[in-house]
């Protein structure tokens, strides 16, 4: 059952979510101990490839692996030979040689974890492709909904903001629905796309929203940084029209329902500091359950042996292509 | 001398194929007929099933020369298209240095001459190194014979620049050919607006970018008097919109389809797939059905392949980082053959028509012919034969097709051109 690479949400089986979810609640046990270090992963190597800035995913992988006795490198990419314009494609040739076992990936590209996986022998982690997915994240997501819905089918998820850029919004709706949990996305006309999965519900209206009556509201970072145009008018606005406000958390704690948020927060834009004190904000359990979700990925992939290289990637995707067919 | 005996004749004009023996003789088509007599010497082939047609003519390739010869050179790209039946091509400017000087466009015919067996004819930039801002010199360029102006692989985004250069260059009996694209509304990445970009998590281009480019540069050349050419158009809106402008008849466009838009959609990208990455990009079944559909009705004058080399290098990046485009030039043929007129969707008159004839009519050329007196310049296509796109079978530098190692119904085995068999199988 075990994998080589974690790349996506999208091809994992309903098993191997629950197996890595019961994992998870094993490692998590591990935490209150004194000694919270297992010997799993001793003599193994993990390198951490961040192209992009991360606090809480890099950290939280990093002392994932450290739980499990691994050995973990960090990659320093803004003193790597990218900067004198080395290609990824380069830079994986030279980590190949180096044999590592794991390569945990950022990058700004979508795709490209698995274009990395095809080259190496390493088991590779996608800790986050542009707007693609962010596997790890989706399962910790589930795992903490999942502490207080053992069983979550039929509940509901709205995921409020940025979708157009979010790879959190895409990995972890499509795990949820896995679990049979509902999800809807709400958010600016200019951030959730018309073409969403005809499963996942669309509100662009706040109140129409909450009308639909969720378990949990799912917070997204909005990504400043990403937006290349203006998809809205002001944060000012956002907040009053999307945002939690002091208000709208009064609504939310009255009908008892959860909040979460992947982080880092914009206080006072998607939400007021209120929130960081409401007794049903799952935010810091999130971060927790990271660590042991991490470690239970590390534990169950399986790095060595064959790896599907480009070419016969590429021969493979040719020959399913529907078109091709005489 | 050359006697094909049995031949199978395509025209532009007729769907029937008249069966015929064909004599060549020093350069020219002597004789047609049943049972002709062998001329002594004369060398006999015999072309019982197979199609004979006029070589075919690609207003649309890019063979990187000068400035990119690693991805494809004059030579290369010109083998390329011997390979694929392909008799004469129109280069896109996107050179570097861009062909927007008579300088740069006299290298190039030179080369050209001395480089290839077909004839290679240039475009030219409508602005100085395709930047959009200054006007290239033009009169310079249309003194060489270059008719065609496009800053292809990017709109002219300014209008009023645009404007002026048709009021200008229509003047010397020029047109232009447009690479159609809001750039602030594609972005960087090509990749249709829809289901698949969501699900990749790539932030598409919308089809709209391309078709208010189709209707702005339609309305500008109508204000200059000008004649306008839609490139590569991958939008069933954007055919609409061609269709529309066409059917009002107050202004002179033309259009082009590549033979990948009838072909793909942007599901084939799935994971990631760079061979599918082009601009503009694979848009959905809908679109496909539009375009074919537009093809036969005569919306798109011509096809043209877009014919776009990449280093293998280049293309084995993640599909972000990839550069855009497909070869085409060896391929359009056997697939538009594969897919197209083998079950019947449109017959070999549309091809020789819409890739032969109607090419060279837009260029100003002469149109071959297989006709008594005409001279030499035409292929023979065997039905029932295969070819399978390896790497060995391909003359271009670059084999970024996702035709790759694919084999496909259809052959082409014999290119004359005047006196020269360029290539027999």
């Amino acid at each position: 059952m075990a994998r080589k690479d974690l790349l996506d949400i999208a091809s994992l089986h309903r098993e191997e979510i629950e197996f890595l979810l019961d994992q998870s609640t094993s490692f998590k046990k591990l935490f209150t101990r004194s000694v919270k270090k297992i010997p799993a992963l001793e003599g193994k190597s993990v390198l951490m490839l961040f192209y992009e800035a991360s606090t809480r995913t890099h950290s939280s992988f990093e002392v994932a692996a450290k739980r499990l006795s691994a050995e973990v490198t960090n990659f320093d990419v803004a003193h790597s030979s990218i900067t004198k314009g080395e290609s990824v494609r380069e830079t994986i040739e030279t980590l190949q040689a180096m044999r590592t076992d794991y390569i945990v990936v950022r990058h700004s590209h979508p795709g490209l974890p698995g274009m990395i996986a095809r080259q190496t022998t390493a088991s590779v982690i996608n800790a986050g492709d542009g707007a693609h997915e962010h596997p790890t994240q989706a399962l910790l997501d589930a795992f903490t909904i999942k502490e207080k819905f053992p069983d979550p089918r039929g509940k509901r998820v709205l995921i409020i903001g940025d979708i157009l850029h979010s790879r959190v919004a895409r990995s972890t709706s499509t795990l949820l629905q896995k679990l049979g949990v509902e999800v809807a996305y709400l958010g600016p006309g200019s951030l959730v796309p018309k073409y969403v999965p005809e499963s996942i519900r669309r509100f662009t209206d706040y109140e129409a929203a909450m009308a639909w009556a969720p378990d949990v509201v799912y917070l997204l970072r909005v990504q400043m940084e990403r937006q290349d145009v203006q998809f809205f008018p002001s944060v000012r606005e956002y907040h009053r029209v999307y945002g939690i406000t002091t208000a709208r958390l009064a609504e939310i704690r009255d009908k008892g329902l959860y909040i979460m948020h992947p982080g880092p927060v914009n206080r006072g834009v998607e939400l007021c500091d209120a929130v960081m004190d409401y007794e049903r904000s799952l935010i810091t359990n999130q971060v927790e359950n990271g660590i042991s979700i991490r470690m239970a990925v590390l534990d169950w992939l399986t790095p060595g042996g064959d790896f599907p290289k480009q070419e016969a990637y590429n021969a493979q995707q040719k020959a399913s292509s529907p078109v091709i067919v005489p | 001398m050359l006697l094909l005996q049995n031949a199978r004749i395509a025209s532009e004009n007729s769907p029937v194929l008249l069966e015929s023996d064909v004599l060549f003789v020093e350069g020219k088509i002597q004789d047609i007929g049943s049972g002709l007599a062998v001329p002594k010497g004369a060398r006999v082939i015999d072309a019982r099933g197979r199609v004979l047609m006029p070589g075919m003519f690609d207003a649309h390739v890019h063979f990187r020369a000068p400035g990119f010869e690693n991805k494809e050179t004059i030579t290369t790209g010109s083998e390329a298209a011997i390979n694929g039946g392909v008799t004469g091509v129109v280069m896109m400017p996107n050179t570097r240095p861009a062909i927007d000087s008579a300088a740069v466009v006299a290298t190039v015919l030179e080369n050209a001459k001395h480089r290839s067996r077909i004839p290679v004819y240039t475009s030219g930039c409508v602005t100085k190194n395709r930047d959009g801002k200054e006007l290239a010199e033009i009169e310079g360029m249309h003194r060489l014979g270059v008719t065609m102006l496009t800053d292809d692989g990017d709109t002219t985004n300014d209008p009023a620049v645009l404007l002026r250069a048709m009021q200008y260059a229509t003047e010397f009996g020029m047109f232009f050919a447009s690479h159609c694209e809001v750039p602030e509304l594609a972005g960087p990445r090509a990749l249709n607006e829809g289901v698949m970009s969501y699900r990749l998590g790539i932030k598409g281009s919308p089809a709209c970018a391309e078709e208010i480019i189709i209707d702005r540069d339609i309305r500008l050349a109508r204000a200059a008097g000008a004649h306008v050419h839609i490139q590569h158009v991958s939008s069933k809106e954007g055919m609409e919109t061609i269709r529309w402008w066409k059917s009002r008849g107050d202004v002179k466009v033309t259009a082009e389809v590549a033979p990948h838009h009838l072909l793909f959609t942007d599901e084939h990208i799935g994971d990631y797939d760079t061979n599918y990455k082009m601009n503009p990009p694979l848009r959905t079944q809908a679109d496909c059905d539009a375009l074919l559909e537009g093809l036969k009705e005569g919306v798109f004058d011509l096809i043209a392949t877009d014919h776009a080399p990449h280093t293998p290098f280049e293309k084995a990046q993640d599909f972000v980082s990839a550069p855009n485009g497909i070869t085409g030039l060896e391929t359009a043929l056997v697939s538009l053959y594969h897919f197209f007129v083998r079950p019947e969707k449109f017959g070999w008159d549309l091809v020789v028509k819409r890739y032969s004839a109607e090419p060279r009519r837009l260029m100003g050329l002469p149109i071959p012919t297989i006709e008594v007196g005409q001279p030499a310049e035409c292929i023979l296509f065997d039905t029932e034969a295969e070819t399978t796109f390896t790497q060995d079978f391909m003359k271009s530098k670059s084999q970024n097709t996702p035709f790759i190692d694919q084999t496909l119904k259809g052959r082409v085995d014999l290119v004359i051109l005047g006196s020269e068999i360029l290539l027999e199988r």
